[in-house]
């Protein structure tokens, strides 16, 4: 990607390739699209005066900032953290790009608005806990479950997205946190079936591990495909794979624990 | 029909509101959500029903998310919040998980079988929930996500707020 070249003010080449493999960084770490991250990222290296090249790799950003006034060129890669997806911190970088662009913020200004964009702490960890089981407890309803189903996929949401969040915190790898969490929840949606609870055992364990699935990398995925960046589209589609099989091994072991037939 | 009709705007209203709080959005955005994802599927569910159009899953799937990908990306400049926002949440009470357990069970099943006539039977399970539970899965993606790229000069302002200008 080429951004055009339209100098507005100058900046020093180093400073902006250092603002900007920041900037990408924590855009792409938060679970932006490709597309996105180039857009913003040439949005802004024109208001500087820059020109940029940029390859987004799965797990690096290289980023070249050129200044054509002069012919400094600096080169950046940068490492993406993991980091939770958060569509507040899209937004509001999104829309820092835009007031750089329009002239409303400087680069220095710019530099500490991203900090404090880079610390905007997460949601209450306590409301998300609530809303993503009762949105499970409502997906079950959907897919034709009855009051009992609902109820028990409740408690088994509830249960391993607890179990979830404290395995994050502890920084446990994903995978063994989603295996972990899919069987917990798998074992506790079986009561439905193993007590003749209610009349649709079948879908409340179904129900009870879809919260574990990676909908948004599996979008993104296929946005980064449609845009042409295979090696980010195939790199996230393996990753959702490999969370989605990680989620049926958890499920599996739980329902061969309790014994729960499939058909 | 119309409790039925209203039942189904209801709790996929409630999903995608506690699944859009998963990923972290601004909190202007939760409402939308919930409306995006209740008209969605919505939609999907009148498409399927006897008597009106009574399409298939796969069809209706995409149609919905086709509407489901062109609001976001309408409604995104009027909060100044990117259509991605919106999409993850919408999309996901139309997620065939059921035809993605069956296929996993019916998977598992197939290792079991010690004949052949009972191992056909749990591969026709297999093929059968699986290719349902790809198309509905590709419609979706293919059906959300084209309207961002049709619409790639509203998409990709929706966080300007100064708009005077072309850019």
């Amino acid at each position: 990607m080429t951004a055009t070249i339209s100098t507005t003010y100058e900046q020093d080449a180093k400073c902006v390739c250092s603002f900007l493999s920041e900037y990408a960084s924590l855009l792409f770490s938060c679970g932006a699209t490709c597309i996105r991250l180039e857009k913003n990222v040439s949005r802004i290296a024109v208001k500087m005066g820059m020109k940029t090249d940029i390859a987004i790799m799965p797990r690096h950003i290289h980023l070249m900032v050129t200044d054509p006034a002069c012919g400094d060129t600096f080169t950046s890669v940068t490492t993406i953290r993991p980091h939770p997806v958060s569509y507040e911190i899209i937004t509001r970088l999104s829309r820092l790009s835009w007031e750089i662009a329009d002239g409303d913020k400087s680069l220095d200004d710019a530099r500490d608005y991203f900090q404090k964009i880079a610390d905007t702490p997460p949601a209450n960890p306590d409301a998300v806990l609530t809303l993503a089981s009762l949105a499970n407890a409502a997906f079950c309803r959907l897919f034709g479950g009855d009051a009992i189903a609902m109820l028990t996929v409740f408690i088994a949401t509830f249960a391993g997205f607890y179990l979830k969040q404290v395995m994050t915190k502890r920084k446990i790898d994903i995978r063994l946190t989603v295996v972990a969490c899919s069987f917990v929840s798998a074992v506790l949606a079986s009561a439905d079936s193993l007590f003749n609870l209610g009349t649709t055992p079948g879908i409340a364990i179904g129900t009870s591990v879809l919260y574990l699935v990676p909908g948004i990398v599996f979008i993104n995925s296929f946005c980064d495909m449609l845009d042409g960046h295979y090696i980010c589209a195939i790199s996230r589609f393996f990753d959702a794979t490999i969370l989605t099989c990680c989620l049926s091994a958890g499920l599996c072991a739980g329902m061969m624990l309790m014994r729960t037939g499939m058909f | 029909m119309l409790i039925q009709f209203l039942q189904d705007a209801l709790f996929s209203a409630i999903a995608a509101i506690g699944f859009s709080a998963i990923s972290n959005p601004p909190r202007r955005a939760i409402p939308v959500c919930a409306l995006i994802a209740a008209t969605g599927h919505s939609l999907r569910f009148l498409l399927m029903q006897t008597g009106f159009l009574q399409l298939h899953i796969v069809t209706a799937s995409t149609i919905a998310a086709a509407l489901i990908g062109t609001l976001a990306v309408i409604i995104s400049p009027k909060t100044k919040i990117p259509a991605e926002t919106y999409l993850y949440p919408s999309l996901l009470p139309m997620i065939p998980g059921i035809y993605a357990y069956r296929t996993f069970g019916a998977m598992v099943m197939c290792l079991y079988q010690d004949g052949e006539s009972g191992f056909n039977h749990y591969f026709h399970l297999f093929a059968t929930n699986g290719m349902t539970c790809f198309f509905i899965l590709l419609g979706m993606a293919v059906g959300a996500t084209l309207p961002m790229f049709l619409m790639k000069d509203i998409s990709f302002q929706a966080t300007r707020h100064n708009t005077g200008t072309p850019g």
